[in-house]
């Protein structure tokens, strides 16, 4: 459903200047580079993970109470051994007041990028991911390069990258500007947030303005596998409907926006019928 | 006799300070730069045919301006805030994204180390176009993430029990023979306060 467009997965991005290099190709050859850009863009296009928000550590070790007054700052204990998972190194704080505990995980994931730097990852996340920094960034239609450098900064199941992802995806959704996250990996991100909150009528009226009766056709199939006891799903199944007749189901029983659709669904087939008597 | 009224010099007050953004849109600065950037036409002065590889330290000398002030000094009512994102595309190359030398433009580096914290502000606040690297995003779910170091640890059983983690975290009766030694070491230091505990 994401649909794979080659032009612009990969889009020429503002680098150094350089100058173009022309490449003389055969027919078979060509067909091989595209083969291949193809199998690249296939890889840039998976999905990440959507992962429920991590629960807060809280877990002292041990409490020393004679340590107490002797220091004024705390100190943090990191176990840098090089070959363990980020997930499994120990890192624990000493307070003041002489209590060993776990570090929590926003102090984790600072510690961790001070000694083992990941590429695009700063130690303090940057002002930009604050939700009136997010409004000028959507504003100017950047939603698919907030996303990238979310992924970048913060982990899966951090409550930041939640955070930012639901806001993209609300803002997305209320000025319907599908469209922009088309051919990214972050489609199947914002599929999910949609069919699982019940707000996929500006999508399928989307999909359906654009012609795309196949992606709208396994949209409402992903609705009925998430909600197997909805009407829809049921009649769906006895009928075992395909294509329009799935869609018109789906549009009388579970849609808010019925009128709309109704309009979308009949400007598609009176288009198809043109380019068919055509 | 009237006093001789001095020149206005740099120091006075711009009227655009708290909205630099403003002054772009006037009919003053488009009768002063036009269609070109802010630096169009500048030219450094220098002996010889190759220019310095550094622009001058800064336009400002103990207060007083140089002669043939940078780009931005020379016009009071530019301020190189990361709002106002105009000026600030002024200095950058369309195509790649990159902030010009200052040898390119003529600006003296204190204004270009000022211009490079404003232009990174505007990168972080949003307002100025950003390069995002592509990082591949972590598998999912794997076991690591259930590991005891992220988890809760059960305490261990002697702590549960109530005894100390050492030994000589509690008061102990240090050993008669020691603290008779210390007493005959020190004797002649010892106060006359009652007999030890």
């Amino acid at each position: 459903m994401t649909g794979l467009n080659l032009q612009k997965v990969f889009r020429p991005v503002k680098t150094e200047l350089k100058p173009p290099k022309y490449k003389l190709m055969t027919e078979a050859q060509l067909e091989e580079a595209t083969r291949k850009a193809t199998e690249e863009a296939k890889e840039k296009l998976r999905m990440p993970p959507v992962l429920d928000e991590r629960e807060p550590i809280d877990d002292i070790l041990a409490e020393d109470k004679f340590l107490e007054g002797t220091e004024t700052t705390k100190y943090v204990f990191t176990d840098l051994t090089y070959s363990i998972p980020h997930r499994e190194r120990f890192i624990v704080v000493r307070e003041p007041s002489g209590v060993l505990r776990k570090a929590s995980w926003e102090e984790r994931d600072r510690m961790i990028q001070i000694f083992f730097p990941k590429e695009g990852r700063r130690v303090i996340p940057p002002v930009i991911f604050k939700d009136e920094h997010l409004v000028t960034v959507f504003q100017q239609d950047r939603h698919e390069d907030i996303l990238n450098m979310c992924i970048a900064q913060f982990e899966p199941d951090s409550p930041d990258y939640i955070r930012v992802h639901h806001r993209t995806y609300d803002d997305i959704e209320k000025h319907a500007k599908y469209d922009l996250l088309r051919s990214t990996r972050h489609f199947g991100g914002m599929v999910w947030y949609l069919v699982n909150r019940k707000k996929t009528d500006g999508l399928l009226i989307d999909m359906l303005h654009r012609d795309l009766l196949d992606d709208a056709t396994s949209l409402i199939t992903l609705y009925h596998m998430l909600y197997p006891e909805c009407q829809s799903a049921k009649e769906a199944k006895e009928g075992k409907l395909q294509g329009v007749g799935l869609i018109k189901v789906f549009v009388k029983t579970e849609s808010q926006k019925e009128g709309y659709i109704q309009l979308a669904l009949q400007a598609y087939q009176e288009a198809m019928a043109t380019s068919t008597a055509l | 006799p009237p006093s001789p009224a001095e020149p206005p010099a740099f120091d006075t007050a711009s009227r655009y300070k708290d909205k630099p953004w403003e002054y772009l849109e006037t009919e003053e600065y488009r009768a002063t730069y036009g269609d070109n950037p802010v630096w169009f036409g500048y030219r450094r002065n220098h002996k010889g045919a190759v220019p310095p590889q550094r622009t001058r330290k800064a336009c400002l000398r103990k207060g007083k301006p140089v002669g043939n002030p940078c780009p931005i000094c020379r016009d009071r009512n530019l301020f190189l805030d990361f709002r106002n994102v105009k000026l600030l595309d002024q200095f950058i190359c369309p195509h790649s994204g990159v902030v010009y030398h200052p040898t390119y433009t003529g600006v003296c580096m204190k204004q270009h180390k000022l211009l490079t914290k404003a232009v990174e502000q505007a990168r972080d606040h949003g307002l100025l176009w950003l390069r995002v690297p592509y990082v591949e995003a972590p598998r999912g779910d794997d076991a690591s993430a259930r590991h005891p170091a992220v988890g809760v640890t059960p305490p261990a059983p002697q702590l549960l029990r109530g005894a100390p983690w050492y030994p000589w975290y509690e008061w102990r009766q240090p050993p008669t023979a020691a603290v008779a030694r210390l007493r005959r070491v020190y004797k002649d230091y010892l106060k006359e306060d009652g007999a030890p505990a």
